[in-house]
């Protein structure tokens, strides 16, 4: 590494600067006075720098003399350095930088480097600026009791995002850079006080243990710090929701954000988060509870709801009543394949049409999918291919594995559910037992940041319990999660409302009795 | 990494019942009838008190040494090579136990839904799920029981709830029987399907507290004796004890005689036979982890999961040897009575000594690592 001494003289300096940069066309190099007098030169990246900014907040200073220092005649280089810094530059983000590399890595970021004669390495200015989308409604996480803001790409207006509904101190931002060509900047969150450190450690060891050339999305991170790779189970939770990043580090969690990605991730992460959404939170729990178990059917429903209705026709039909047997044989008289055949077929048809209408054009895809539907729905019957029945089942499969909140979570159990399919076409519902009991075998055996992935069920805790199927009072969770071993635990102070002794004001007994009076 | 001491006394009460649960549920009342006709529910409960005391030996000799399984301080108490032999016959008996189990479910599958497959795929299924599931540790061993102790539970009194409906109670009474024969044979039959209890040797040196394992041993008994002891009382009071007789799985048919409120499913026999394939998944996962476990810890191994596999095919070919059904019950009630002599004569033997030679294992200062 070389320092500014060993590049000696102001020429050097610039020649070193070209010479890294210089081939760029979008590189600019602009050469000027310093109060009329010094030889200066001024780098930058043009399209990444606010050229506004630029001109009079860092030029303008540069070449007047700042009225204050009118009346001193010579200024001596010594003195330069301290009366640009204090004097001249009226810019929050200016410093100087004394070794050449920093300026380089500078330069890449959007700041800009000021060279000038006499003066001992070179003044970095941050001018970034970048274009970037408006915060718009969150895509994927869609609320109808909520925030309405989601992340965007910048990795800046992300934390302040956060730190808007967070509005305390102890929220702690740690950011380093990963990728080597890339150099990402990656935030890990957490609030000071609340999350265990051993956590915040385990985290910023494993991204730090990260080598890769470039980091693209958060994406990348979470298949980089998993626990275990080869499963098809989420073990990192994705949003791009700030509340719920919020949320998440209140109850003791660690949130990282990658510069570029509007997607943050938060660990650890267990199975119950993947179908619980923050409007189960914002809603009154009497309803969200109800909705939370429909949601949980629905999950069961994707997972299994094939399986049971191959099993059953193919090996035991008596036991569903047995008029609707019949009208099930019925349906299936002019089917040529045996169950199972046609509910793949059936379901491979529905993961394709799903896939097709993600990728197409929006305005192709609302065809798109009222031809899908057709095809899936009306022609296979009336063709033969299928029974109604079993339309209605793979549609049932289908709208199930929508309502799941979560996208990864959602797409394990869809992947899972042909395995199932296939067992229960050999074995019957004993294969279908033997699959679920793999898959719930293998659910308690995986961990996320040592914790293991069915809590609060198992092991049992009684607090989490109020949280896992039903969403509990607000006020009966008073403890923050309990496998995440927060510093603080308590979540409510001790005697918070709901108002017990509610006042009747209003009542218009009251009124009446004072009318009278 | 892994903590030592992290199981709890619920989770030891759930793998204590959910190993004792398991196919011999579905004979139980036929046992039971045949030993003592409508005396039926009175000899299943005496053989459940029986089967306590086996395991109130089990939970004295573990407290006494909570450091150590069984094959551990065998060896401490009548010294090296006897302490090897008992254990490998622990070994042996439960590999045997193992295979009988897994075979015995094959034939009820087989038999009862399977009808076209062949027995050896559904045995070899139920041990291939065995073996790869027995591969975790510990913990998620215990994990494991914990999640699947309702879901045997509840299928279970659910039949037996639904059941009350055709049962008469006449059908029980005399309780203590009319000609009671072979009582003594049926009781020793009955306790014989308590075995799986002896997983305890291998849970307390994992116990939070090890202190508890009395309790959750009496917790364990209560449940799984209590549960078999309503089975028998339910099948008996629906069927009568001279048709119970003619029944080879009395549950099943239990289970088949039962129809659910608004004929939402006709017949449940599939359905329970379906959910009782966990049952009878967490008994294999239970004697086939104290197998293998005990094999490596014999041969003094760090890794218990290399043998998961080794021992496969021997389990399975064991599994194989009875000709048929008939000859496979035989076998199972001879090896069920050996079985109490390493199960409950062999750990009395060797609390025996321990009192007589005042051996005791290390104590655990749990405050010290909780």
């Amino acid at each position: 590494m070389s320092t500014s001494a060993s590049l000696g003289t102001f020429e050097d300096k610039i020649a070193y600067i070209e010479g890294k940069c210089g081939d760029n066309g979008d590189f600019s190099a602009r050469r000027f006075q310093v109060f009329g007098r010094y030889p200066a030169a001024l780098f930058g990246f043009s399209n990444m720098i606010n050229p506004e900014m630029l001109n009079t907040n860092v030029l303008r200073p540069l070449m007047y003399r700042p009225l204050q220092l009118d009346d001193v005649d010579d200024l001596p280089p010594e003195r330069l350095r301290d009366v640009l810094i204090n004097d001249s530059l009226f810019f929050s983000q200016a410093k100087i930088e004394e070794a050449p590399d920093r300026w380089i890595s500078g330069l890449v970021h959007g700041q800009s480097v000021v060279v000038i004669d006499g003066l001992e390495g070179a003044i970095v200015v941050e001018t970034r600026h970048i274009e970037k989308r408006g915060i718009e409604q969150p895509l994927t996480e869609q609320v109808i009791r909520g925030p309405r803001e989601g992340f965007i790409e910048m990795l800046g207006t992300n934390l302040s995002l956060i730190r808007y509904r967070l509005q305390t101190p102890e929220f702690r931002v740690h950011t380093m850079e990963i990728g080597r060509r890339t150099h990402s900047s990656v935030a890990i969150c957490h609030i000071d006080g609340i999350t265990n450190p051993e956590l915040v450690n385990e985290v910023k060891r494993r991204l730090s243990k990260i080598d890769v050339d470039g980091v693209l999305d958060s994406g990348y991170l979470e298949q980089y710090i998993e626990d275990n790779h080869i499963t098809p189970f989420p073990q990192v939770q994705y949003t791009e929701r700030p509340d719920k990043v919020v949320a998440n580090l209140l109850e003791g969690r660690v949130a990282i954000l990658v510069d570029g990605s509007p997607l943050a991730l938060i660990v650890p992460t267990v199975f119950s988060q993947f179908y619980q959404t923050v409007e189960d939170y914002t809603e009154r729990f009497l309803l969200m509870s109800a909705i939370r178990m429909a949601r949980l059917v629905a999950l069961m429903f994707s997972l299994v709801f094939p399986s049971l209705y191959v099993s059953i026709i193919s090996f035991n039909p008596e036991l569903i009543p047995t008029e609707f047997a019949v009208a099930v044989a019925g349906g299936r008289a002019g089917v040529p394949f045996p169950a199972v055949v046609e509910v793949l077929i059936m379901e491979i048809s529905m993961e394709v049409l799903r896939e097709a209408t993600i990728r197409l054009p929006q305005q192709v895809g609302g065809a798109l999918s009222i031809v899908g539907v057709l095809v899936i729905g009306q022609a296979a019957v009336s063709a033969g291919f299928a029974s109604p029945i079993t339309v209605v089942i793979i549609a049932l499969t289908t709208i199930g594995s929508f309502a799941t909140p979560a996208y990864n979570a959602a797409l394990a159990l869809r992947l899972l559910r042909f395995p199932l399919v296939i067992m229960a076409g050999i074995f019957g519902l004993y294969g279908v037992m033997i699959g679920l009991i793999l898959i719930a075998n293998h659910m308690l055996s995986l961990k996320s940041f040592g914790i293991p992935y069915l809590s609060p069920l198992i092991p049992g805790n009684f607090q989490g319990l109020k949280d896992l199927l039903i969403r509990g009072p607000l006020w009966w969770m008073k403890k923050r999660p309990a496998f995440l071993q927060t510093i603080d635990r308590d979540r409510l102070g001790s005697n918070t409302p709901p108002e017990r002794e509610a006042r009747n004001v209003l009542d218009p007994q009251k009124i009446k009795n004072k009318q009278e009076r | 990494m892994e903590p030592k001491r992290h199981i709890t006394v619920i989770e030891t009460a759930s793998i204590l019942v959910s190993t004792i649960i398991g196919v011999g549920v579905l004979p139980l009342p036929l046992f039971a009838v045949n030993a003592g006709d409508s005396g039926a529910p009175l000899i299943t409960f005496v053989a459940v008190l029986f089967a306590t005391v086996g395991v109130v030996l089990i939970a004295v000799l573990g407290m006494r040494f909570p450091e150590q399984t069984i094959v551990q301080y065998g060896e401490t108490i009548i010294g090296k090579w006897p302490g090897r032999l008992g254990s490998l016959l622990v070994i042996g008996f439960f590999a045997v136990l193992t295979s009988l189990t897994a075979r015995e479910f094959g034939e009820v599958v087989v038999t009862a839904v399977l009808k076209k497959t062949p027995v050896e795929v559904t045995v070899i299924v139920m041990l291939l799920l065995a073996a790869l599931s027995v591969r975790n540790n510990l913990t998620t061993f215990s994990y494991i029981h914990y999640f699947y102790f309702p879901l045997l539970l509840f299928p279970a009194l659910f039949i037996v709830a639904l059941s009350l409906k055709n049962a008469d109670v006449q059908n029980i009474l005399p309780i203590w029987g009319n000609r009671p024969v072979g009582v003594t044979r049926g009781i020793i039959t009955i306790t014989a399907l308590f075995q799986g209890s002896f997983i305890l040797t291998s849970v307390i040196p994992h116990m939070r507290r090890p202190e508890y394992a009395m309790r959750a041993s009496m917790v364990g008994m209560l449940v799984a004796g209590g549960l078999y002891v309503i089975i028998v009382a339910a099948t008996v009071s629906v069927f009568g004890a001279e048709e119970t007789k003619k029944l080879l799985w009395p549950t099943l048919e239990l289970a088949k005689a039962t129809s659910l409120p608004a004929n939402v499913l006709e017949r449940l026999d599939a359905a329970f036979l379906a959910v009782w394939v966990t049952a009878v998944f967490t008994t294999l996962l239970s004697s086939y982890f104290l197998t293998i476990q005990s094999a490596s810890q014999l041969l003094k191994l760090k890794d218990h999961r290399m043998f998961s596999f080794f021992l496969l095919p021997f389990v399975f070919v064991m599994a194989m040897q009875p000709q048929n059904i008939v000859q496979m019950y035989q076998i199972i009630e001879l090896v069920g009575r050996i079985g109490l002599f390493i199960t409950i004569a062999y750990p009395a033997m060797l609390l025996v000594v321990s009192i007589l030679r005042k051996k005791r294992g290390e104590r655990v200062d749990d405050r010290s690592n909780p």
